[in-house]
Parts: C-alpha cells; sequence; structure tokens
C-alpha cells in the first residue's frame, strides 16, 4: 500500500447526499478526501420518498441539475384528504416552465442517483471506498484523529460525520444523546413498476414531467402521512408515522401502507403495477430543535441529517436539500480552517440552512395537532361531500351543514378554534 | 485468474405463473466462488513472487466487477468488453480468454473457478487449457508451485488425489480452495490506484467462428422445487421427533 492514503486531509463517514456533497467539494478544493460507505454501492442503503429540491444541487455545483440523473420534474402537486373509502384530491398544476427554466424540485431513486454522484466526486479524485463499515472514532488528546473501520486504523486532520439519522459517530463524539421515540417517525417505502406512458396518463403529465401527492387521514389516526411520487418508470409509494403511537393503533406501518394501496383513491393509479423493493428507514421530525448545540469539536463534525437537518413539513419531507446544503457547509468550514465549529456555523448561515429551519420550527406544533390525521380528513370529508349532495329536499345553510359534520365526528367548536390558532400561529 | 460478472441469484425474480426469470432489477457481483478463486491465486502469486492479473470478460456493467477483484487483491485486471447484446457461450467465451492470455507475457499458470454461479457449465476451464494446449487440473482444492513444477490435491467424491504437471499449467478449483475474506478499508482504497484496462472484443483479432455462439439458450424458468408439505402436528413432543427423525432418513437427509 502506497504512503499516502496513510494519512488523508479529511475522512467522510457515509456516502448520501450529505456525504459526497462534502467529500466532492473538499475533492474540488484540493483536499485529499476518503469517502466511506458500509453499503456495497453508495445509494444501496438509502431510502428516501424521493422529492429533491434543485436549488440545493445548484449550490453543490452549478448546472448539476442538468448532469444528474433524476427521475422526473415536479410539475403538479396533489394533497388528497381520505378517509376508509372516500378521498378528495386538490391538484395544483402550475403555468408552464419557460423552456430552458430549470424545475424546482425533481424526483429521483436513490440507488441510482446515489451511485451517479459518487461516480462523480470519484472523478474528482475523492477516493471511496464501498462495504466499509466505519465502528468507532479514533480520539486521542480530546480530538478526533481518525476512525477504526474492521479493525484497520484510518487517520484523517478531520472526521466528518455524514451517517445519517441517529448517527452513532456523532454519540460517540458527544455531540447528541440518544434519539427519542418522538424525534422520529419511521418511514416503509415502496417503488411500484409502471410503464411510462401508463405514468403520465394516471398523472395527467407530460414526458419527463412528474407528480408529488400527499396523502392525509391514510394512517389509523397516527402522526403521520403518506406520500406518492411517480419516477421514468415507477412510483415510490410510502408512509410516514410516528413509532410511539403505532402500538395504539393495533396496526403496523406495512399493514398501513397495504390498506392503502387498497383504498379506492389509490388503486386504480398503481394499478397492474408490480413492486420492484421495499424499505424502512427512521426520520428525524423533531426539526430544528433536534439540532445539537454543538455540531463540532476538534477534528471532527457532524452534517446532513446525522445533525438533524431534516424538515418534516406534512406535505414534504426535506431531508436531501438540506443534506446537501450542510454538506457542503462542512466542507467549506474545513477549507476555511480555524474553529470549526464558528467557521461551520459561518457556512451555515450563509447556506440559509438555519434560517430556513428556524422559520419552519411552529411545524412540530402543527403536525402535534392530533385531530390532523383521522378527525380533520373526515370532518372536510363529510362537510364537502353534504355540499354536493343533492335531493328534494332544501339545502341547508353551508354553517349548518359544517356543525353538523363537527358534531357527528366529535369535534367541539373550541377544538377547532384552539387547532386554528395553533396552525395559523406556526406558519 | 479468470473471473466472472453475475447477476445476484437471491435478485432473480420468477413470475409466479409463467416461471418466466427476470434478471433485469437484480444488482451484479463477482461470482461467488470466484471471490475464493481470486484469494487462492492471490497466495499462489505471492507464493512465487509473480504478479496476479484478474481475467474478465463481460459487457461493459462489469467494470464495477474490476474494482472489486482488485480490492480481494489482483495486482492488475484486464476486461474484454463484451458488444453489448453479443451473445457467448463457452465457446466463446473460452476462444476470449484465450486470445488475451496469449497476449499477456510469460504466464504460467491460469486459475478458474470449477463454474460460475450463474451458468455452473464447468466448461470455460477445460476448454481454455485445451486451447492454449496447457495442462489442465480441475477439481482443485489445494495447489501449491515449486519451481516448475505444479502439485495439487484434488476433491474425487470422498477422496483426494494429488496430481503433477509442468507449467505452464490450467487449474479449475472449488470454492474450499481457500476463504473469500471481505477487503478491509486499505484494500477497497488500494483498489483505485491499481492498474487495469479495457479490451474490445475486436481488438483480440479472433475470427467469426470463434466468437459466434453454438449453443442458444431457449427458455429461462423459475425451478420450483415441489415441496413435501408433510406437517407433523398430532401427538406429543418425543412422537413429533421421532416421526421427523424417521422421514429424514428415508429420505437419506440422515443417515
Ligand atoms: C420514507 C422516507 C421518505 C423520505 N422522503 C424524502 C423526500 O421525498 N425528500 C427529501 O428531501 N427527503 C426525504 N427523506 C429524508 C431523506 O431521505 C434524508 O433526510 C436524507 O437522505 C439524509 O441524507 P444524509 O446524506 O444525511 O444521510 P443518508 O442519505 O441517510 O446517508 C447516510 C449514509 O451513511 C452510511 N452509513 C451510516 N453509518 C455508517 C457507518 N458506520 N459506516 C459507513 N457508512 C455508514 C449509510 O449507509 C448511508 O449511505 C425521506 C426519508 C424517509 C425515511
Amino acid at each position: 500500500m502506497s504512503e499516502d492514503t496513510e494519512a488523508v486531509d479529511v475522512i467522510v463517514v457515509g456516502a448520501g447526499l450529505a456525504g459526497i456533497a462534502c467529500a466532492y467539494r473538499l475533492a474540488l478544493a484540493g483536499r485529499s478526501v476518503v469517502l466511506v460507505e458500509r453499503g456495497t454501492t453508495a445509494g444501496s442503503k438509502n431510502v428516501s420518498g424521493g422529492r429533491l429540491y434543485t436549488y440545493a444541487l445548484e449550490a453543490v455545483e452549478p448546472g448539476l441539475t442538468r448532469a444528474a440523473p433524476f427521475e422526473r420534474a415536479v410539475v403538479r402537486e396533489q394533497i388528497v384528504m381520505m378517509d376508509d373509502d372516500r378521498s378528495m384530491t386538490v391538484s395544483l398544476a402550475g403555468p408552464p416552465a419557460a423552456a430552458g427554466d430549470l424545475p424546482a424540485s425533481v424526483t429521483v431513486l436513490r440507488s441510482r442517483f446515489d451511485a451517479w454522484f459518487a461516480d462523480r466526486a470519484e472523478a474528482a479524485g475523492v477516493m471511496l471506498a464501498t462495504g466499509i463499515r466505519v465502528d468507532s472514532l479514533l480520539i486521542e488528546d480530546g480530538r478526533v484523529v481518525g476512525i477504526m473501520a474492521g479493525g484497520e486504523e484510518m487517520r484523517a486532520g478531520v472526521v466528518v460525520a455524514a451517517d445519517g439519522v441517529n448517527s452513532f459517530l456523532a454519540r460517540e463524539a458527544g455531540l447528541v444523546g440518544e434519539l427519542s421515540a418522538h424525534a422520529v417517525g419511521i418511514g416503509v417505502k415502496e417503488v411500484i413498476a409502471l410503464d411510462a406512458a401508463t405514468i403520465e396518463d394516471r398523472f395527467g403529465v407530460g414526458p419527463g414531467e412528474g407528480a408529488a401527492t400527499l396523502m392525509l387521514g391514510c394512517t389509523a389516526g397516527v402522526h403521520g402521512g403518506a406520500f406518492l411520487y411517480t419516477n421514468s418508470g415507477s412510483v415510490s409509494l410510502g408512509i410516514v408515522v410516528s413509532p410511539d403511537q403505532m402500538t395504539a393503533s393495533g396496526t403496523t406501518t406495512h399493514g398501513m401502507l397495504q390498506a392503502l394501496k387498497a383504498h379506492p383513491a389509490l388503486r386504480p393509479l398503481i394499478a397492474g403495477g408490480t413492486t420492484l423493493e421495499y424499505a424502512a428507514h427512521l426520520v428525524r421530525e423533531d426539526g430544528w430543535r433536534g439540532v445539537p448545540k454543538r455540531l463540532a469539536r476538534g477534528g471532527f463534525l457532524v452534517t446532513g441529517e446525522a445533525a438533524g437537518f431534516v424538515l418534516n413539513l406534512g406535505y414534504t419531507v426535506r431531508g436531501m436539500d438540506l443534506a446537501l446544503v450542510s454538506g457542503v457547509a462542512a466542507a467549506e468550514a474545513i477549507v476555511a480552517g480555524g474553529d470549526l465549529e464558528t467557521a461551520y456555523r459561518a457556512a451555515l448561515d450563509r447556506s440559509g440552512l438555519p434560517a430556513t429551519m428556524r422559520a419552519a420550527d411552529g411545524y412540530a406544533d402543527l403536525m402535534g395537532i392530533e385531530r390532523l390525521y383521522r378527525t380533520y380528513p373526515g370532518l372536510v370529508l363529510d362537510v364537502v361531500q353534504s355540499m354536493f349532495t343533492v335531493d328534494a329536499r332544501a339545502p341547508r345553510p353551508l354553517r349548518t351543514q359544517v356543525r353538523a359534520a363537527m358534531r357527528a365526528n366529535h369535534v367541539p367548536l373550541r377544538a377547532v378554534l384552539r387547532d386554528g390558532l395553533v396552525g395559523v400561529r406556526s406558519i | 485468474m479468470c473471473f466472472k460478472w453475475v447477476a445476484a441469484e437471491g435478485e432473480l425474480r420468477v413470475d409466479p405463473a409463467t416461471r418466466a426469470v427476470d434478471a433485469s432489477s437484480a444488482r451484479r457481483k463477482i461470482s461467488d466462488y470466484d471471490r475464493n478463486t481470486i484469494e487462492a491465486a492471490r497466495v499462489a502469486a505471492g507464493s512465487i513472487g509473480s504478479e496476479l492479473v484478474g481475467l474478465t470478460f463481460g459487457g461493459p456493467d462489469a467494470r464495477t466487477g474490476i474494482k472489486d477483484a482488485l480490492a480481494r487483491g489482483v495486482d492488475r485486471a484486464v476486461h474484454v468488453v463484451a458488444d453489448e447484446g453479443a451473445r457467448a457461450d463457452g465457446h466463446v467465451t473460452a476462444h476470449v480468454l484465450a486470445a488475451q492470455v496469449r497476449r499477456l507475457e510469460d504466464v504460467d499458470l491460469v486459475l478458474c473457478t470449477e463454474g460460475a454461479s450463474d451458468t455452473y457449465a464447468h466448461e470455460t476451464g477445460p476448454r481454455l487449457g485445451e486451447l492454449l494446449g496447457w495442462p489442465v487440473v480441475t477439481n482443485v482444492r489445494e495447489l501449491t508451485v515449486e519451481g516448475r513444477t505444479l502439485r495439487a490435491v484434488r476433491v474425487l467424491g470422498a477422496d483426494l488425489e494429488t496430481v503433477e504437471c509442468d507449467l505452464p499449467a490450467l487449474v479449475t478449483v472449488v470454492p474450499e480452495v481457500a476463504p473469500a475474506p471481505i477487503p478491509g478499508l486499505r484494500s477497497v482504497l488500494g483498489a483505485a490506484k491499481k492498474p487495469s484496462e479495457q479490451v474490445p472484443v475486436a481488438d483480440l483479432g479472433l475470427p467469426a467462428g470463434a466468437v459466434t455462439a453454438r449453443t442458444t439458450v431457449t427458455s429461462f424458468l423459475g425451478y420450483v422445487a415441489a415441496r413435501r408439505r408433510v406437517v407433523l402436528a398430532d401427538g406429543a413432543a418425543q412422537d413429533k421427533v421421532d416421526a421427523l427423525v424417521a422421514g429424514l432418513a428415508q429420505d437419506g437427509v440422515l443417515r
């Protein structure tokens, strides 16, 4: 073995989007970087619904979106409120994008996307080692000086933990404690094969275009929701729910997903499709409150979801874009030198990430409203259904219908007002 | 040594109705047994201070396998790139590998695995040895090289046979020939620094007859083992255990 891999400038642990972005930018800045990933390929262990906001790719490198192997550009946003057998869909399609405009968000399949991104990083000089699990940090005199993997030791000036949700490296470094059940949601996802023409037909989109659909009221009352994203030749269908309420619900995430697939609103969308893969993964739900007080210590910093940089906004999970921009900020901090924590905070502030996360801070309160997951979808469906019901009788005023629906759903007016206030305050 | 880039068996999909096998979504890997062969070859090359060249013939995607082979101990890799969509059988593969082996200089020993984990045809090694005009020793589980002599222990059912021959020689090995350790951090990083070369089949200058498959796969169906579906539910635990043992003995599973 040659000498030059004996000690490198930086070791990045985890080839997810945060890790690859960080390693890539460090390599472009001329640093020697080793990127270590436990999966046999980058992306093989990564589970995402798969909507990526492209501003973050452009922050890694201008023009990257165009070069990236994304699935479809999202041109249609849909929200579906459902109960056991009814549904109401709100579908928003924007004005047609001007030719040459970058799509604001795209769908991706991580196995393909991450592998491409890691290839690009390798071409820029990153030394990628896949199939290697990092077991622990090497700490000397209070400073992180390297890693241990499979009994082998490797030293670096800085170790970056980009090992995703529930980062044991950040725990070992003493930056975070154990994750609590309230801090995470559990996500399950299926990729279902459908041919491109069928997808375009069923979702009302053109070639290369796609839809992003959020579903509420399909989680047996448990805090959470479902998503459906269109890929080139498949759709990604998944559910994210709070694990701490699952036992009380009497069902499992898998059971919920299967029930959702059989729902009249969804069945026709995925009819004839075959399931290609099934995966489960945790996702942080505590927003800015879950970000540790310190993000760095001597020779070490934490980035991406390992640092809690993910937003669950109900209508969308933003983890991939925050992973990318935080990975870039980590690289900038290392290049800047000096005190890592200070440099990292400054780079993050420049990226706008903390401001974005703080602005969404109240969402946790909004998402904490229990009635959002069963009662309100049912209530809305009742009201709308009675609005559309026409028979020989004189129609009742809307407010009477609403009150009747509230009574039927056991929601007192003051509860609605209180929830409404929380909702308004949080957004 | 020769290795093959194959679809992961565990990820093949069998259509329950037609039994048609779909390998399109299966990930690719170095054939499992070839990993043992790489290790045996690494040890053999090390023992005589020779360079170990890993040789593979496969489509463009086999490139990914090169890195894995280098991490596992191959010093240099040569990938003969098959034309997209071209069919290859044992005849074609052996001709291609033989042509590439001849292009390498001073080859003393070629190791192949007894069979690949996808086709398990047992023919590439012997055919290759014949084309090269070298002695062929099959079913080898132990090998040593001393001077210009190869000594190999062959497995014959429950017996072992020791064979000697002159180099150059071709040996096909069984998986027990060596363990297949998972490469560590340094080996994986080191792989990126080792040389590898891609050679289009056309560059080998083989006649059309040598690169035209002689056999055609006409169907590829999943094999569903007929299960006996015997449930031993009645009686006390001891009776059930006795019935299980008797049943297994009857089927020759227990002796
Ligand atoms: C069901 C679901 C749907 C989601 N949908 C979306 C979405 O639509 N849009 C969005 O933006 N976000 C979404 N997210 C969130 C998003 O996937 C994550 O926030 C994002 O992937 C985090 O990126 P990361 O690079 O920080 O970590 P990851 O992508 O998780 O990467 C971490 C990497 O580190 C590796 N690793 C971990 N430990 C070790 C170790 N010890 N040694 C070596 N390697 C290690 C892992 O194998 C992995 O490759 C979703 C999440 C889930 C669970």
